[in-house]
C-alpha cells in the first residue's frame, strides 16, 4: 500500500522527552523520546515486555511518570491529567463492559462522563452497530465489541486516540473491518497512536513506526523507510519470496466479508 | 463545566444501574427474594400468636402481708404463669410494651391486710395488660380468680370474697415480638444489600478492567459513587417497600409513624450501609480481599446492633458498645418510627450518630477507591 499523504509538515500533537518508568529500580521505560505528528497514524511495536502497554498509559495519563514528560494537545499530561482525558480516546485490550446494560445506555453513559449527550443512532452507525442499539456488549461477537469499545472511546470527539493491541484475538474478516475503521477515524483527523504484534496491520495501518525493545526505542521511521534500511544494510530473506501467502489464500476462499 | 453538565454522568449512571438490577435474575434474588425468604421465616417463628397457655408476667408485690406472701409463692409455682424479673413496676411496663411480658400482676401495698370492722384478710390483684393482648389480661384474670383465689376465699369467708382479681388495660399499645423482629429484617436488608452487593461488584468489574475504563474518561470519583448511592438507595427502598407489603399482608405489622419519615430516614440508613460496603469493594482489587473483610465488618454489626437479638438482653458494657455501632442507631430509629411513630426531630440521637458514621465512613471510601 502506497501512502500518499505526507506527515513531515504537520506540527507534532504529542510530545514524550526522555520519559521514565521505574519498577523496583528497574527501568520498564528508558528516557525515550519521540514526537507523535498530528492526524497520522503512529504504532509502537516491540515484543512483550518491551514497555509499550506502560508507554502508552504514561502518554495518557493512567500511570505516573518517573522521569522525563509527555506533552499532548500542548498540555502537560503530569501537571493536568483531567485536561489530558478530555481530549484522548483511549481502546482497552479487552474491552468489557457492565453487563445487562445496552448500548445505548452505554454510549450515553460515556458521553455524559464528559458532560455530553449524543445521537446514539449516529454514534452506531459509524461502527455499523445501528441494528444491535438495545443489545448487551456480552451478546456482541468478538470483532463487534471492539468496534463498539471504539465508538464509546470516541464519543466526545477525541483528538488523539489510543488503542493497545486491537485486532488481537480476532479473525481475518474482522482484523480488516477494523483496519478500515482505523482508517476512518484517521480520516476523520483523529491522531491515532497503537501498539500491536502484527506486522501487516503495523505495515498495513502506521504512517509511522516506533520499535521498543528493553524501554528504549531502537527505531523510529516509516515502515518503508525501516524496510529499505533493512535491505540496504544487504539484508535477504533466505527463502523464495511468494507472490501469495496463506492469508491472502484464506481470504481469497473466504471472501473479506465479515462474519459476527 | 455547569452544575447540570456535571450531574449529567451521576443521574445516567444511576438510572442504567437500577435498570440493570432488574435484567439480572441474581441480583433480583439477592435484592428481593433473599429478605422475603428471612421475613417469612421470621413471621412464621413470631409473627402468630402461639396456642400455649403459659403467660410471662412480671409480679411487682408492694405488700409485706402474709397472704401477699403465700399468693406470690403459689405463682411462682404455677405452670401456666412463668414469673419474670423486673426491678420495678415502671421497669415492668417498659418490658410489656416491648413484646417481653404478657401482663404484669401488682400486688396493692393492702394486699392481704385485714381492713377496719372485717375478720378477715381481704385484697385484689391487678392484672395489667397491653391492648393488643387483650386476651393474655382476661384469661389471666380469671386464672387467678378461679385456680388461685377461689380456693382461699372459700376457706376463709363463704360469704363473700375477699381475694380478687382485676384487669386492668395499660393505655399504650403493646409490641409482638413479630413487632421487634420485623424493624430488625428491614435493618438485616439494608445491611446485606448496601455491604454485599458492593465488596462482591466491585472487585468483579474492576478485574474485569470495567472501573478502569471509566478512569480513562473525566468521570470524576465523587460522580461514580453518587450515581451508585443513588441507585441503591432507589433499590433498597423498593426492597424494604416489598418487605413491608408482604410482611403486612401475611403478618400485620405495626406501624404507627409516618410513611415518608421512614422512607427518609431508611434512605440515610441505606447511605451508610452503602458507604461501608463501598469503602470495602472500592479499595478491594479482588474478591478474596473483599469478601472476607465485608464479613469481618458485617457479622459483629448482625448480631450486637439488636437486629435479632434485643440489646437490652446484653450485659451493661456490650451495650454501652453496641449503641454506636453504625447499624444500630439505623435499626433502633426504624423500630421507633414503626412502634412509637417517631418524627425526624424526635430520632436526633440516632441520626447524631448516624451522620458521625457517614462522614468517617464516606471519607474513608473516598480516600481508599482504586479504578483497578
Amino acid at each position: 500500500m502506497v501512502k500518499t499523504r505526507t506527515t513531515s509538515k504537520k506540527q507534532p500533537i504529542v510530545t514524550v522527552h526522555d520519559l521514565t518508568k521505574r519498577y523496583d529500580n528497574k527501568a520498564v521505560v528508558d528516557g525515550i523520546s519521540f514526537d507523535v505528528m498530528e492526524g497520522e497514524v503512529f504504532g509502537i511495536l516491540g515484543p512483550n515486555g518491551a514497555g509499550k502497554t506502560t508507554t502508552l498509559e504514561m502518554i495518557e495519563s493512567m500511570r505516573p511518570i518517573d522521569g522525563g514528560s509527555v506533552t499532548l494537545c500542548g498540555i502537560d499530561v503530569a501537571a493536568r491529567p483531567d485536561a489530558i482525558k478530555a481530549v484522548i480516546g483511549v481502546q482497552p485490550q479487552t474491552p468489557a463492559f457492565e453487563e445487562k446494560v445496552t448500548l445505548k445506555e452505554l454510549i450515553e453513559f460515556f458521553a455524559s462522563t464528559y458532560g455530553d449527550t449524543v445521537d446514539v443512532e449516529a454514534v452506531l452507525k459509524d461502527v455499523q452497530l445501528t441494528d444491535k442499539i438495545n443489545s448487551y456488549p456480552e451478546q456482541l461477537s468478538g470483532g463487534q465489541r471492539q468496534r463498539f469499545s471504539i465508538a464509546t472511546a470516541l464519543v466526545h470527539g477525541p483528538k488523539v486516540f489510543f488503542l493497545d493491541e486491537p485486532t488481537t484475538g480476532l479473525d481475518p474478516q474482522a482484523r480488516r473491518n477494523l483496519w478500515d475503521l482505523i482508517r476512518h477515524i484517521q480520516s476523520k483527523g483523529v491522531t491515532v497512536i497503537m501498539t500491536t504484534h502484527y506486522m501487516d496491520e503495523a505495515e498495513q495501518l502506521c504512517d509511522r513506526i516506533a520499535v521498543m525493545d528493553n524501554g528504549k526505542i531502537v527505531a523510529l521511521d516509516t515502515p518503508q523507510n525501516l524496510i529499505k534500511a533493512l535491505l540496504s544494510r544487504g539484508f535477504k530473506k533466505p527463502q523464495h519470496v511468494e507472490q501469495a501467502n496463506l492469508e491472502d489464500v484464506f481470504i481469497d476462499l473466504t471472501g473479506k466479508e465479515l462474519r459476527e | 463545566m455547569s452544575l447540570k453538565r456535571k450531574f449529567l454522568p451521576v443521574w445516567t449512571f444511576a438510572k442504567l444501574d437500577v435498570k440493570r438490577l432488574f435484567r439480572d435474575k441474581v441480583g433480583i434474588f439477592f435484592v428481593f427474594v433473599f429478605p422475603l425468604i428471612f421475613l417469612i421465616v421470621f413471621g412464621f417463628i413470631f409473627g402468630r400468636d402461639d396456642g400455649s397457655v403459659s403467660f410471662n408476667v412480671a409480679l411487682i408485690n408492694q405488700s409485706q402481708t402474709e397472704p401477699a406472701k403465700q399468693f406470690e409463692d403459689q405463682i411462682r409455682k404455677s405452670d401456666v404463669i412463668k414469673v419474670k424479673d423486673a426491678s420495678s413496676e415502671q421497669d415492668a411496663l417498659q418490658k410489656m410494651k416491648r413484646g417481653e411480658l404478657d401482663s404484669v400482676i401488682v400486688l396493692p401495698g393492702d394486699f392481704g391486710a385485714t381492713k377496719e370492722g372485717q375478720q378477715t384478710p381481704s385484697g385484689q390483684a391487678i392484672v395489667r395488660y397491653d391492648q393488643n393482648k387483650a386476651q393474655a389480661g382476661t384469661t389471666l384474670t380469671s386464672v387467678l380468680q378461679e385456680g388461685v383465689f377461689k380456693p382461699i376465699n372459700q376457706r376463709l369467708a363463704p360469704s363473700f370474697d375477699p381475694f380478687t382479681a382485676v384487669a386492668r388495660s395499660t393505655s399504650t399499645e403493646g409490641l409482638r415480638q413479630f413487632d421487634f423482629t420485623f424493624a430488625g429484617l428491614l435493618g438485616f436488608t439494608l445491611l446485606t444489600s448496601g455491604i454485599f452487593g458492593p465488596t462482591s461488584v466491585f472487585p468483579r468489574l474492576k478485574q474485569r478492567g470495567v472501573l478502569r475504563r471509566y478512569s480513562t474518561t473525566t468521570l470524576k470519583v465523587w460522580q461514580y459513587f453518587t450515581a451508585n448511592v443513588l441507585s441503591n438507595g432507589v433499590v433498597a427502598l423498593m426492597s424494604l417497600a416489598v418487605m413491608f407489603i408482604v410482611a403486612q399482608l401475611m403478618f400485620g405489622v405495626t406501624m404507627r409513624g409516618d410513611y415518608l419519615t421512614l422512607a427518609a430516614f431508611a434512605t440515610i440508613g441505606a447511605t451508610l450501609m452503602f458507604g461501608i460496603g463501598l469503602s470495602i469493594g472500592g479499595w478491594a482489587k479482588n474478591e478474596n480481599q473483599a469478601a472476607p473483610l465485608g464479613q469481618i465488618v458485617s457479622f459483629p454489626m448482625m448480631f450486637l446492633s439488636g437486629i435479632f437479638f434485643p440489646t437490652f438482653l446484653m450485659p451493661g458494657w456490650l451495650q454501652n458498645i453496641t449503641q454506636f455501632i453504625p447499624l444500630t442507631p439505623v435499626v433502633d430509629g426504624i423500630r421507633l418510627i414503626l412502634t412509637e411513630g417517631y418524627t425526624l426531630v424526635q430520632l436526633g440521637p440516632q441520626l447524631l450518630i448516624m451522620g458521625v458514621w457517614l462522614v468517617v465512613v464516606y471519607l474513608i471510601a473516598f480516600k481508599v477507591f482504586r479504578w483497578e
